[in-house]
């Protein structure tokens, strides 16, 4: 049978396991710093998106490869979520991909941090681009990161369940009790088979965008937070009323849906969000025909909006390449052929060449229009945010969740989200 | 144990034979370390090393890009007063209390229904220790948030009976009970162990008990429990660390955000959020090394009291 000293060796396994995780990054290939037709360099590029994205992604590489025999492009992508797990193990083993898609929210994180390559070093042209959208990229001087793309923000409505409700279609001109009355007619008329939309003070960007809306700036020049607790309380006064009726959709709904959205899934009428995520929304809800209008404002000559680079192209700092990530970053925002395989799944091209060498048609039409429909409206782009914004974002979206489950009161989830902002802003300091 | 036999043979053996016995030894020693050798240095490269390392972290700020900052105590000290931290353990501990007993008790009640010769038996046991093999993975999380959501066949199913409950996903106060289910599902483990356990008791026991009249639940109380002792305690050591470990169900039924209303948030979880998420690998180190004290503590005081109920078959009492 069993006896005593047998076990304590199998016990003595079962108790260690709780290691630090280390990853490997992976190596760059042999030759030197440039290559030739016979002989050329490879370079790693990653970016995060779904297999549509892939299939463009991997046309614009052949494109590239096929103009530039001196270099090969090694792609590979993964999910939003999985992609900065993933690029932080590389940062720490010092083996980032040469060239990256990013996110604004961690340009900081990277660039102040010596991860990212200042860009102004190489030969990229800008010549195409806003001058107001460019410095988005830009830290102390210094440029990480090109936009491939604009993104604005808007209120995304489907014309077909408004008009079985027998609702009108909104103007876009709205203040945000117009907003919450329309939220609350469309719960009510369906007898909340339909949800108006989802708790918009939820939101970050939203909530940024109101703050612009008051000429309150989010962020501080030397990265403290630029509002206060009293903003914030009022930011989620706003839907109060509105929680736990059919004109939002309920936390437990929407977090049963994810990761797909509710206005995907055909739970909500309405959605506030990115423009570009048109195509995605109109695959996920199978909906014929989806509309963009501006977001509410109470100040009709300030709607706080503003063109987002939807996504940047960074290269490592560390990459041995410099020159043929410079020709591939270019070619991928400047390339007009380029912008035929994206159409707007990137956002709306940022540079004007590539803009111009592309064909709009359909829903892709949609989003241009929406862009040049709001031009008057629009301010200079924020600066990046600050270091460990992603995770603020985060953050506020998991309380404004906790509120909605009626966890939290307001002036609990102000000062918990309060508590991690000054926690993280002190620990990156 | 191997005391005594050598004694007895050193006194019996001359000097020479005593040398080249002792010499066979050392080489035998050689041959057994080479045959180590593989495993050993796997373990120190990819288990010690990083274990070291992540205790020194734990003492440090370290955000993966720069140089770790020596910061001493301070990490330990902030966990107590992170409501998020305090929040998993709390849900860490539900789990591993509630979960461990349900999960040993169905293991114990199938495998003494399998024990009894039955036509087909070899096929039930393979059957009940089927979802051992596949629970942890990532698929059965998803078929599992799939049937606890909204009108999925859980909700459906209890509505036949009137119990309108909705989705279970998303309800803070069913998410706990889901994630107990799933663990007692896969009961196939220690159901094996204690089937092993079991066949080992000598039948004479049962029936010299049944002669004296006894009826099944005392056999089972004055047999079955003090012979499976050592059985049940090893299932119950082994049960217990590994539900402080939860870690892949969690992050996927909540995509990897410990929701809803961070009911779901275990420890590991929140680690690996805090590590891989903000950033912050001393913390998540320090809550790594805070764990590997709390589970050796536990283990401790398991052996501890084990003497008062476990019988091994060697002790003389």
């Amino acid at each position: 049978m069993i006896n005593r000293r047998h076990f304590l060796t199998t016990v003595a396994v079962g108790t260690a396991s709780a290691g630090v995780l280390a990853a490997c990054g992976n190596g760059a290939s042999s030759s030197g710093e440039t290559g030739s037709a016979e002989n050329p360099v490879t370079i790693n590029y990653t970016w995060w998106g779904n297999d549509d994205r892939a299939e463009r992604t991997r046309k614009a590489i052949a494109l590239f490869e096929s103009k530039n025999p001196d270099i090969k492009v090694n792609g590979n992508f993964t999910d939003f979520a999985g992609y900065w797990q993933k690029r932080a193990t590389e940062a720490a083993g010092g083996g980032l991909p040469d060239v990256m898609q990013w996110d604004l929210s961690y340009l900081r994180d990277y660039g102040q941090r010596n991860q990212l390559l200042d860009l102004s070093t190489v030969n990229i042209n800008t010549d195409a681009f806003e001058k107001s959208l460019l410095p988005s990229g830009q830290i102390r001087g210094k440029t990480y990161g090109i936009p491939t793309s604009t993104n604005a923000f808007a209120v995304y409505y489907d014309p077909a369940k408004l008009a079985s409700l027998g609702i009108a279609e909104p103007t876009g001109k709205w203040t945000y009790k117009e907003y919450n009355d329309f939220l609350t007619e469309v719960g009510t008329k369906s007898n909340g088979a339909l949800f108006g939309g989802t708790d918009y003070t939820g939101v970050w960007w939203m909530f940024n965008i109101w703050l612009r809306q008051n000429n309150i700036e989010a962020f501080t020049e030397d990265g403290k937070l630029g509002f206060s607790k009293d903003d914030l309380k009022k930011w989620w006064n706003f839907t109060a009323e509105l929680r736990g009726t059919p004109a939002i959709a309920s936390e437990e709904r929407v977090t049963q849906l994810a990761p797909k959205s509710a206005f995907g899934s055909n739970v909500t009428a309405t959605e506030v969000t990115w423009d570009n995520f048109m195509a995605g929304y109109l695959a996920d809800s199978g909906a014929k025909e989806l509309k963009l209008v501006p977001v509410p404002s109470d100040d009709p000559d300030n709607l706080g909006l503003f063109l987002k680079p939807s996504m940047l192209m960074v290269a490592s700092a560390k990459t041995k390449y410099k020159d043929a990530a410079a020709r591939f970053i270019d070619f991928m925002v400047n390339d007009p052929e380029v912008g035929q395989i994206f159409k707007t799944s990137r956002g709306v091209p940022a540079s004007k060449t590539q803009r111009d060498g592309t064909t709009f048609e359909g829903t892709d039409k949609l989003v241009v229009d929406y862009e040049k429909s709001i031009e008057q409206y629009l301010k200079d782009a924020p600066e990046p945010p600050i270091v460990g914004f992603g995770t603020l974002e985060a953050s506020f979206k998991r309380i404004s969740s906790d509120l909605n489950y009626g966890k939290l009161d307001i002036n609990a989830a102000t000062d918990a989200w309060f508590k991690e902002a000054e926690d993280l802003i002190k620990q990156n300091a | 144990m191997t005391q005594s036999p050598t004694l007895s043979r050193r006194s019996t053996t001359s000097a020479p034979s005593q040398l080249r016995k002792s010499k066979r030894r050392g080489a035998d020693a050689r041959a057994g370390y080479t045959f180590l050798l593989p495993w050993l240095l796997g373990f120190i490269a990819l288990t010690v090393g990083p274990m070291i390392s992540s205790l020194y972290l734990s003492f440090t700020n370290y955000n993966l890009f720069e140089a770790p900052k020596w910061i001493g105590l301070d990490n330990y000290t902030t966990l107590f007063q992170d409501e998020r931290f305090l929040q998993s353990v709390g849900v860490t501990v539900n789990y591993v209390v509630f979960g461990t007993p349900l999960k040993l008790a169905a293991a114990l009640a199938v495998a003494m229904l399998l024990n009894s010769k039955r036509r087909g038996q070899g096929f039930y046991r393979s059957a009940f220790y089927a979802p051992s093999l596949i629970g942890a993975s990532v698929s059965i999380a998803i078929v599992w948030k799939a049937m606890f959501g909204d009108n999925g066949p859980v909700d459906q199913g209890l509505s036949i009976f009137g119990i309108n409950l909705g989705g279970w996903v998303g309800n803070p106060a069913m998410t706990m009970p889901m994630f107990i289910l799933l663990t007692v599902w896969q009961f196939g483990a220690p159901m094996v162990i204690f089937l092993a356990g079991l066949k080992q008791i000598p039948n004479e026991l049962y029936e010299a008990a049944s002669m004296d009249g006894a009826g099944p639940v005392r056999k089972f109380f004055n047999i079955t429990w003090p012979m499976l002792s050592p059985v049940i305690f090893f299932n119950l050591l082994m049960e217990t660390i590994h539900a402080f470990q939860i870690f892949a169900s969690a992050y996927i039924i909540s995509n990897g955000e410990g929701g809803p209303a961070g009911s779901t948030l275990f420890y590991t979880l929140y680690l690996y959020l805090r590590g891989f998420s903000d950033f912050r690998m001393g913390y998540a180190s320090a809550m790594a090394w805070l764990l590997v004290i709390v589970v050796g503590i536990i283990t401790l005081i398991f052996f501890r009291t084990s003497k008062s109920w476990v019988h091994y078959s060697g002790d003389s009492r």
